[in-house]
C-alpha cells in the first residue's frame, strides 16, 4: 500500500517545485499506473513517501509543439494522445504504432511518455520508439526564482533498468525529438498476449528513402526488452544506410542483431524473435515509404 | 508510537474530495492514500464495480472519469476531485438495463459475474468511441479487461449484438428472451444476470454491516519452521484494535479437512508453507489491521524443508505430520488383470514420463468473507465457499458449538473453479466475530490469495502401455507421483479422481495404477475442476499420440480402436449401459475437419495434413486500431 503525508495536485512548475521543496523525498507522479502496483507485496511492499506531487495536471506538461524540425513534447503527454493528437500523428505516427501495443487503451489515457521513461524499464514500450526518434529529455530545476534546463540525449539519460541521470528535485519536462513526417515507421512487439503485457521483445523502425534512385537515406532501428537498456543497432543502420534495400541486405542486417539479447532468461527465443522483428520491420516502415521488398523465404527447420 | 515519519493508520491524514458520482454532487472527507476505488467502493458504498488484483491487469474495476475509462485501483483519489465519475451501478440512469446490459443478459455474457461490471463499463467504452466498431475493434477494446469463466465468445457476441441494435441494424426485440417450447437446446438467459450485468448482486467483499470490524492476517514467510515465541502485545496494544486471535482462542477441535483432518486454522506450533495463517487481526480499519499485523513479533525455529515429493518419501526427509509416515497422504490403487503378463505379450511397448505443473486457480474474485453474531447466539458466516455444509459441520467442531448455532452463507462465487471448496479463513472469521461480538470483514488481496489458497497437483506420471500391432492396448501401466503440499485438503479425492479416470475411456484388459499424494512444504494442491483427471488424461491422451506414431497410425483411429463400448465394464468396475465416447469422437473429428494420418507425417513421407487453418480458424491477433488501418493492405 502506498502512503503519503500529502498530495500536492501541481497546477504550474513552480507549485510542482514548491512542493518538492517543501517535502524532501517527494515523489513525482503523472499517470500513477505504475506507481501504486509498485508499492504493493512483491514489488515494494508498503511504501510511505513525504509527498505525491502530481505534475499530471500541468499545462506546459502536456503541450506539444513543432519546431524547425523538431517536436517538443510535454512530458504528461499521455500515451492515448499518441493515438490522436493531430501534430503527433502528423509527425510522429511511430508514436501512434506503438502506442496501440501499449498495456490497454484505459492505461494508456492515464500513462505518460515522460512516466514511461523516467520508469526507465528495459521493457518499457516507449523507449525504443523514442531512441528512433533521436529523442533528447528535458530536465528542469529550480535556479533562484527562475527555473534551469538540461537537455541530454536519451541514450545517456538511461543509465540501467529502473535507473536514470534524474536529478533529486528534478523535473523531466519535455521531450525533444525529430519530427519524422516523412518516415515509414514500424513498431513490433510481443508477450503472452495482445494487451497488458509486458514485452517480451520490442522494436521500433523509422526508414526514409531518397527522393530518387531508392536508397535508404535514413534507417533507425531501436530494439528493447532484450538487455538492461534499450538501444539503437548502429551496426545493422550502417550496413543499410545509403543502399538499396534487397531481401538479402535486409535479412544480413537483420541477422546482425541477434548478437545483442543479453537478457537474463530466454535468449534463444529472443534472438530468433528478434531477428524476425528487424527483418518484418524495415519490410513493413519501407512498404509506408511506397517500396515493396519481399522477406526471404524462412528457413525452415523440420524437428 | 508511530515514527513521525511513517503512517499512523489509526489517524491517517485525510483530503476532501468533491466529485461527482452518477450524476449526484458529493463531497466526502477520506484518507489521503485512498484509490479512486477505495472512495467508490469504501466511501460511497457503491459496490458495483469490484476489486479484482489492485493493479490494473483485471478491469473489473473500470469506471469511466469525465467520460474516460480507466482503472480505478490505479487512480489516486485526487484524481477524480472537480471531476465527474461513472460507475457501473448507474450505468442505465435508473431507466433499467442499458443496451449493452441487455445484450450481456440475452447472450449469456455472464457467468461468475465477478467480471462483467467492467466488461459493461468496457464495451460502453468501445461502443461510444466506435459506434461501428468492428469484431476486431470490440476486442481490442476488451483488451484491458480479464475473464476467467466464459472464453470471451458470449461476450464479443453480446457486444456485437449491441452494437447492432444500437445502430439499429437489428430489432430492440432481439434483446427479449427468443419464445420456445422447451428450455432443451435451446439459449435461454440466466437468471441471475441482470444483477450481475448491472453490478446489483453483491459478493463478499461487497457486504457491509454496521459496526463492522476489518480481519487482516498474519502469514508465514517460511516454508517450514517451529513457532518458538509469538508475541501479539504490541499488536493487541495498538489503538483500534479489537483483539488478536491465535490457535490459543480455538475453543473446539482445532483440526478440519474435507478427508483428513490436519489443518489447524492458524499454525498451531508449526508452519508447514509460505502463506500459512499464523494470527489474525481484527481491528476498526482494514488499514489498522494491516499495520498491526506488521506489529505481532514471531521467532521462528527454521525447519528443513521437502519440496520434492519423490524426495518426501524418502527415509530421510522432514516429516510433516506425525500421523504420516513417509509423508505419505493417500496411496490410490487400480489392479485389473495381469499388467506384467499383458506388456510381455505386447508387440509393442512404449515407455515415456508426463509432468504437470501447480496451477492457480486465478478466480477473479479474491477470497472474502463476513462473519456477525445472531441475537441468539448463532455465528454466521457469509463467503464464497463451494462447500457450505462440510465448512459449517468442521466449523461446529473448530469452534465447540453445536451444529445449529454456526450457520453458513454461500455469498455470491466470483469463480471458484474448486478453489473455494477447501476451508482457508472462514474459522479466523467465525472466531473473531464470536470474540467481538461485531461484524467481522475480511477480504484477501490477490496476492494473499495466490500465496495461501490451494493449487492443482502437480504430478509426475511413469507411463508404461503395452499394444498389438494392429492397435489394441493390451495393458497400461501408470505410477503417478503427485506433490500434495503442507496440508491433505482435497488430495485423497484428487489422487481417487486421478486414478479412476486416468486411463481413459478405453477398453484394457490389464490396468495398473498408482495414484500417490504426497504432503511436502509446498503450497497446499486441492480441488481444482476435472479433480485429478486433467494430469492423467493429459499423460494418456499424449501417450497414445506417442504410440499411434510409432505404430504408424491415424492417432483417432487408434482411439477408436480402443474407446469403450456400450455395455463396457470400467476399469473400476462400474457397469456402464451406454457409451457416447465414439459418437463424440466422431462429432469432434467432423467438426476439426479432421484429416486423417500418423502424427508427423513429412518423417513418415507422407504429405503434409490439410486441416489446419481452414475456416472457424481464430486469426492471430490484430495490428491495432485507426492509424494502422492504412497497413492491412501492405502487411
Amino acid at each position: 500500500m502506498l502512503t503519503f503525508d500529502r498530495y500536492v495536485t501541481a497546477a504550474t512548475l513552480d507549485e510542482a517545485f514548491d512542493a518538492l521543496d517543501a517535502s524532501p523525498g517527494a515523489r513525482l507522479v503523472a499517470g500513477a499506473t505504475d506507481l501504486l502496483p509498485w508499492a504493493r507485496e512483491g514489488r515494494a511492499g508498503d511504501v510511505h513517501l513525504p509527498a505525491l506531487v502530481d505534475v499530471g495536471a500541468i499545462p506546459a506538461l502536456t503541450a506539444v509543439t513543432a519546431e524547425d524540425g523538431r517536436l517538443r513534447i510535454g512530458a504528461a503527454t499521455t500515451i492515448a494522445a499518441c493515438e490522436r493528437h493531430p501534430l503527433l500523428l502528423r509527425d510522429a505516427g511511430l508514436l501512434a504504432r506503438c502506442a496501440v501495443w501499449f498495456a490497454d487503451d484505459q492505461i494508456r489515457e492515464q500513462a505518460t511518455l515522460g512516466g514511461n521513461l523516467v520508469n526507465a524499464s528495459p521493457a518499457g514500450d516507449m523507449l525504443p520508439a523514442m531512441l528512433a526518434m533521436n529523442a533528447q529529455v528535458v530536465l528542469a530545476r529550480r535556479d533562484g526564482a527562475g527555473t534551469q534546463e538540461r537537455a541530454m540525449p536519451l541514450a545517456d539519460f538511461i543509465t540501467g533498468p529502473g535507473r536514470t541521470r534524474l536529478g533529486a528535485n528534478e523535473i523531466l519536462v519535455r521531450i525533444d525529438c525529430d519530427a519524422v513526417p516523412g518516415h515509414g515507421g514500424a513498431f513490433e512487439k510481443v508477450g503472452h498476449r495482445r494487451s497488458l503485457v509486458i514485452s517480451t521483445v520490442c522494436l521500433a523502425v523509422l526508414a526514409r528513402l531518397a527522393p530518387a534512385g531508392g536508397t535508404l537515406a535514413d534507417v533507425r532501428i531501436a530494439i528493447g526488452a532484450v538487455g538492461p537498456v534499450p538501444e539503437r543497432l548502429g551496426d545493422a543502420e550502417a550496413a543499410l544506410r545509403g543502399q538499396r534495400p534487397t531481401p538479402a541486405s535486409i535479412r544480413e542486417a537483420a541477422e546482425l542483431a541477434a548478437d545483442r539479447v543479453r537478457s537474463r532468461s530466454r535468449q534463444a527465443y529472443r534472438r530468433e524473435v528478434l531477428v524476425n522483428f528487424v527483418e518484418r520491420g524495415l519490410v513493413a516502415a519501407l512498404a509506408q515509404c511506397g517500396l515493396a521488398v519481399q522477406r526471404l523465404p524462412k528457413e525452415t527447420v523440420h524437428a | 508510537m508511530p515514527d513521525p515519519s511513517g503512517f499512523d493508520p489509526a489517524q491517517p491524514p485525510t483530503t476532501r474530495i468533491a466529485t461527482t458520482v452518477n450524476g449526484r454532487r458529493v463531497a466526502r472527507t477520506v484518507p489521503l492514500h485512498y484509490r479512486v476505488i477505495d472512495f467508490v467502493r469504501e466511501e460511497l458504498k457503491l459496490t458495483g464495480n469490484k476489486e479484482g488484483c489492485g493493479a490494473g491487469e483485471c478491469g473489473t474495476c473500470s469506471m469511466f472519469v469525465d467520460g474516460t475509462l480507466i482503472k480505478s485501483c490505479l487512480a489516486p483519489v485526487q484524481k477524480i476531485h472537480g471531476k465527474t465519475v461513472e460507475t457501473v451501478d448507474d450505468l442505465d440512469a435508473d431507466k433499467g438495463m442499458t443496451v449493452i446490459q441487455r445484450a450481456f443478459h440475452k447472450c449469456g455474457a455472464s457467468q461468475c459475474g465477478y467480471c462483467i461490471p467492467g466488461m459493461v463499463m468496457a464495451a460502453t467504452a468501445t461502443l461510444r468511441k466506435r459506434p461501428e466498431a468492428s469484431l476486431d475493434e470490440i476486442k481490442e477494446g476488451l483488451g484491458g479487461n480479464i475473464c476467467r469463466c466464459t472464453g470471451y465468445q458470449k461476450i464479443l457476441d453480446a457486444v456485437a449484438m449491441a452494437r447492432d441494435v444500437l445502430n439499429g441494424a437489428r430489432p430492440q426485440a432481439d434483446l427479449d428472451e427468443a419464445a420456445t417450447d422447451s428450455f432443451i437446446g435451446s439459449r435461454t438467459r440466466r437468471l441471475d444476470a441482470p444483477a450481475k450485468v448491472t453490478g446489483a448482486i453483491k459478493y463478499a467483499a461487497d457486504l457491509w454491516m454496521p459496526n463492522m470490524l476489518h480481519m487482516q492476517v498474519l502469514r508465514s514467510p517460511h516454508p517450514h519452521a517451529r513457532i518458538q515465541r509469538l508475541d501479539v502485545g504490541e499488536a493487541r496494544a495498538m489503538p483500534g484494535v479489537e483483539c488478536v486471535l491465535t490457535c490459543d482462542d480455538v475453543p473446539g477441535v482445532d483440526n478440519f479437512g474435507v478427508f483428513i483432518e490436519d489443518q489447524p486454522i492458524m499454525a498451531r506450533g508449526v508452519v508447514r508453507y509460505v502463506g500459512e495463517g499464523i494470527a489474525a487481526v481484527v481491528a476498526e480499519t482494514a488499514d489498522i489491521a494491516r499495520e498491526a499485523v506488521k506489529r505481532i513479533r514471531v521467532t521462528y525455529d527454521i525447519l528443513p524443508g521437502v519440496f520434492d515429493p519423490v524426495e518426501a518419501m524418502t527415509e530421510s526427509a522432514p516429516q510433516l505430520h506425525g500421523f504420516a509416515p513417509g509423508n505419505l497422504c493417500k496411496h490410490t490403487r487400480i489392479r485389473k488383470g495381469d499388467v506384467d503378463a499383458g506388456l510381455r505379450a505386447a508387440d509393442l511397448v512404449v515407455q515415456e514420463t508426463y509432468r504437470t505443473s501447480a496451477l492457480e486457480h486465478a478466480y477473479l474474485e479474491p477470497e472474502a468473507g463476513l462473519a456477525y453474531l445472531e441475537p441468539d447466539g448463532c455465528v454466521t458466516v457469509m463467503s464464497p465457499s463451494q462447500n457450505i455444509p462440510h465448512h459449517r459441520h468442521m466449523l461446529a467442531r473448530i469452534l465447540g458449538r453445536p451444529i445449529n448455532k454456526v450457520r453458513m452463507i454461500m455469498s455470491t462465487v466470483g469463480g471458484g473453479f474448486g478453489g473455494k471448496e477447501d476451508m482457508l479463513y472462514q474459522g479466523m472469521l467465525a472466531l473473531a466475530a464470536i470474540r467481538t461480538r461485531r461484524p467481522v470483514r475480511y477480504v484477501f488481496t490477490r496476492e494473499e490469495s495466490i500465496a495461501a489458497s490451494a493449487k492443482r497437483h502437480p504430478f509426475s506420471i511413469d507411463y508404461t502401455m503395452g499394444l498389438t500391432r494392429g492397435g489394441l492396448i493390451v495393458a497400461t501401466r501408470m505410477v503417478m507421483v503427485s506433490d500434495g503440499g503442507a496440508y491433505a485438503m482435497s488430495t485423497p479425492g484428487v489422487m481417487n479422481k486421478s486414478a479412476i479416470l486416468g486411463p481413459g475411456p478405453y477398453a484394457i484388459p490389464n490396468v495398473w495404477v498408482d495414484a500417490i499424494g504426497v504432503y511436502t512444504n509446498n503450497t497446499p494442491s486441492g480441488a481444482f475442476r476435472a479433480f485429478g483427471a486433467f494430469q492423467s488424461e493429459f499423460a494418456t491422451e499424449s501417450h497414445l499420440d506417442l504410440c499411434a506414431e510409432r505404430l504408424g497410425m491415424d492417432p483417432a483411429q487408434l482411439r477408436r480402436l480402443n474407446l469403450m463400448q456400450d455395455g463396457a465394464t470400467t476399469h473400476t468396475r462400474q457397469q456402464l449401459d451406454r457409451v457416447a465416447a465414439t459418437a463424440c469422437l466422431d462429432a469432434a473429428l467432423a467438426a476439426a475437419r479432421w484429416d486423417p494420418g500418423v502424427p508427423h507425417r513429412e518423417a513418415h513421407g507422407e504429405p503434409a495434413r490439410v486441416d489446419l487453418g481452414g475456416p472457424g480458424t481464430r486469426a492471430p491477433c490484430t495490428l491495432g486500431l485507426g492509424t494502422m488501418a492504412t497497413d492491412k493492405e501492405t502487411t
